[in-house]
């Protein structure tokens, strides 16, 4: 007989088969399987993820997604003017349509040629299930150890020391799920197909960059599919490095990401999150600030409808004296919507001066939505400011009646509030045919969201 | 112009108006006048069309059609402005885009064209210069951070700029120091004309020296208690509203 916890992992570890057990890469992976095997997946006692409904990708049986050609020019509505790309569809590298950076090591992590790099070598996989770097209860992130077992393929940028990036990298995940994946009883898939989309970014001394990863579905009506992405920042001193996340899956897509950035001495680090698509999200961060003056904006924002689930987990670490992080996660939800935001800012006893600033702020447009928020500190430092602070609420009715005693109709009216509300987080976006898309985005969510009936 | 009623309305179960009566003619400018409390506000708000309060009975018309059945909106459409007494802050909505937002919104409910940005752009700077409104308030999120005088100047551009049939004033001097109060009383002269009428509504008597009324009200518990030329608001700062009580008696 087999036990609940063997019919959930056995068929993750199943897919460990496959990969490759060579280097110092593979002896990660080797460990990674193993933590994820004796940790399993979180259950409902698990503190962390009690709020987050795996049930449906537990229970669907998971497919390495096959590496699809993609159609020519597939992966263009999705890529920007004016930057450099790399695009991988199911998680595989499609090098005829990318067109990678020059100037800096970028490569594809299943390019053999990249194999002995010592950037893998002495990054991959070091930080993201490595306990170590962590405070002793952040534990093992199961999915993130997963991603470190099974990811297939990914990206590898190395930013040399000094070197400033004039164009963004834009980094596309595609998802094209074969059709078939999609069938399954009472909406859950059967089988579905799983990709582990894997990003390695390490910026040198005083480097700069910026970086965009896009998650989207070729087909944005695609049935059930997982993503499964990790990505690894290492912020060198006095680097900068720009980060934008941008998760428009298929309505129906499981999305269940990590991310980590360690910060050097001076580094800053400002990645933005903004969150449409998927049935059921997840994305974790952790933001270790591990040197001096060390400086950290995480800006989120997610606009759900219909029954989406989207959880943010943030933790953020103050290791070092005069950091700073910065927080602004913004929600808008209609329809039975549930959001989750998980805060956590810990600021060590080393941590003097330390200037952390966390904000979740929630707007519920319909009765049946729901949004949860938990900000927390933790400061063992006694010389620090740290505020948090949330907000979960409807719209401004005052505000409505002001726009419409204008003579601005009901939807309009409405529309500029919602709009108004997200934007203080799309409008960060200083690439412009980024802000545009993240603005066109907006717009068709909100708007789709509005015919399926007004809360107010 | 507008006529009202025997208006009485209510909020959570406390009546508030009692059978107010106010005609408004075209060209006029009518000063309700009266203490705390006597229910200055929740007329001004009624009659843009506030859902918090509900009318029992009587009726509001403008040029002849109801406006209870009428949203905030289609009464704006139909001509009316109210300056808000407190003017509300919407942070990430930028002011000059959402005035053109509510003129456009105008233009098309009357059948006209839209503005596009540069004549919006003319007609907005226009007006700015004849209400003293200074153009960097116009850049800036609506009312966001504003000062008291801002945001009155501010609801003064957007009459200005809206051009309203009837506009109603609650309350928008208060708060206002005598030179910000002066410049929001030219402003308001400057748009007077023989089509346009004006309700303002004050608690003092201060800002109808500068915007002499044809008639003055005074409003008392919820009723029109007593009419007069401009020579009221006089008698009112010399007596106070105490000497009006007998008039509610007799009302």
């Amino acid at each position: 007989m087999t036990s609940a916890a063997d019919t959930r992992t056995g068929p993750y570890l199943e897919l460990f088969a496959g990969r490759g057990a060579g280097g110092p890469v593979g002896a990660r992976r080797q460990q990674a399987i193993e933590r994820f095997e004796a940790a399993g997946f979180p259950g409902s006692r698990d503190e962390e993820w009690r709020q987050t409904n795996l049930g449906p990708i537990l229970r669907a049986r998971p497919v390495a997604a096959s590496g699809r050609a993609l159609g020519d020019g597939g992966a263009l509505p999705f890529l920007y003017p004016d930057c450099d790309s790399m695009v991988f569809v199911n998680g595989r590298y499609a090098p005829a349509a990318s067109s990678p950076p020059e100037g800096v090591t970028a490569f594809s992590l299943a390019d053999p040629a990249g194999a002995g790099s010592e950037l893998l070598a002495e990054h991959l996989g070091a930080s993201v299930d490595g306990r170590a770097s962590c405070s002793a209860d952040a534990g093992v992130h199961p999915f993130a150890a997963l991603n470190t077992a099974l990811f297939e393929d990914g990206v590898a940028l190395g930013i040399p020391a000094g070197t400033a990036l004039e164009r963004p990298i834009q980094v596309l995940w595609l998802s094209a799920p074969s059709a078939d994946a999609a069938a399954g009883d009472n909406g859950a898939p059967a089988s579905m197909e799983v990709s582990f989309p894997r990003l390695l970014v390490v910026a040198a001394e005083n480097s700069q960059a910026s970086v965009i990863e896009t998650f989207a579905a070729a087909d944005p009506a695609a049935g059930g599919y997982f993503v499964c992405p990790a990505a690894e920042f290492v912020c060198g001193a006095g680097s900068v490095v720009r980060h934008t996340r941008l998760q428009a899956d298929a309505a129906g897509a499981f999305h269940i990401g990590f991310q980590h950035a360690r910060l050097d001495r001076a580094a800053a680090f400002d990645s933005s999150s903004l969150a449409f698509g998927g049935a059921l999200v997840r994305n974790d961060t952790v933001a270790l600030l591990d040197g001096e003056g060390a400086d950290c904006t995480l800006d989120g924002l997610y606009v759900l409808d219909g029954s989406q689930f989207t959880g943010n987990h943030m933790r953020v670490e103050h290791r070092q004296p005069h950091t700073t992080s910065h927080q602004l996660y913004k929600g808008v939800l209609d329809g039975q919507a549930r959001s989750v935001f998980n805060g956590r800012i810990y600021v060590h006893q080393a941590a003097q001066k330390t200037d952390a600033k966390q904000t979740n702020r929630n707007l519920l447009l319909s009765k049946a939505a729901l949004a949860n928020s938990n900000p927390q500190l933790e400061i063992f430092a006694d010389d620090v400011r740290c505020t948090h602070g949330s907000t979960i609420g409807r719209l401004d009715e005052d505000a409505l009646f002001y726009l419409r005693a204008r003579g601005i109709g009901f939807e309009e009216a409405h529309g500029m509030l919602v709009h108004a509300f997200a934007r203080e987080v799309t409008d960060k976006a200083t690439f412009e045919p980024l802000r545009r898309d993240l603005e066109a985005r907006l717009f068709a969510s909100l708007n789709g969201g509005r015919s399926n009936g007004q809360g107010g | 112009m507008l006529r009202v009623s025997d208006l009485h309305a209510k909020v959570e179960e406390q009546e508030i108006l009692k059978g107010v009566d106010l005609e408004v003619g075209a060209g006029e400018v009518h000063a309700v006048m009266g203490p705390n409390g006597s229910g200055k506000s929740t007329l001004a708000q009624v009659l843009a069309g506030k859902e918090d309060y509900e009318i029992t009975a009587g009726s509001l018309e403008l040029d002849g059609e109801d406006l209870q059945e009428m949203a905030p909106e289609e009464r704006a459409h139909a001509g009316l402005f109210l300056a808000f007494q407190y003017p509300v802050e919407i942070p990430g909505v930028g002011n000059s885009y959402f005035l053109k937002a509510a003129v456009n919104a105008n233009r098309k409910a009357r059948g006209e064209s839209e503005l596009d940005a540069m004549d919006f752009l003319k007609l907005l700077r226009e007006r700015a210069t004849l209400v003293d409104v200074d153009e960097a308030l116009l850049r800036r999120p609506v009312n966001d951070g504003f000062s008291g005088g801002e945001k009155k100047r501010n609801e003064i551009l957007q009459m200005a700029v809206l051009e309203p049939r009837l506009a109603v004033l609650d309350e928008t001097d208060s708060g206002l120091d005598i030179d910000a109060l002066k410049t929001v009383a030219a402003g308001v002269n400057a748009l007077r004309a023989e089509n346009r009428a004006f309700v303002v509504i004050t608690h003092y008597q201060r800002l109808l020296n500068y915007i002499v009324p044809d008639h003055v009200h005074v409003l008392l518990d919820g009723r029109i208690v007593r009419s007069g030329g401009s020579e009221l608001a006089h008698e009112l700062e010399e007596k106070g509203y105490g000497g009006f009580d007998g008039a509610r008696a007799e009302a």
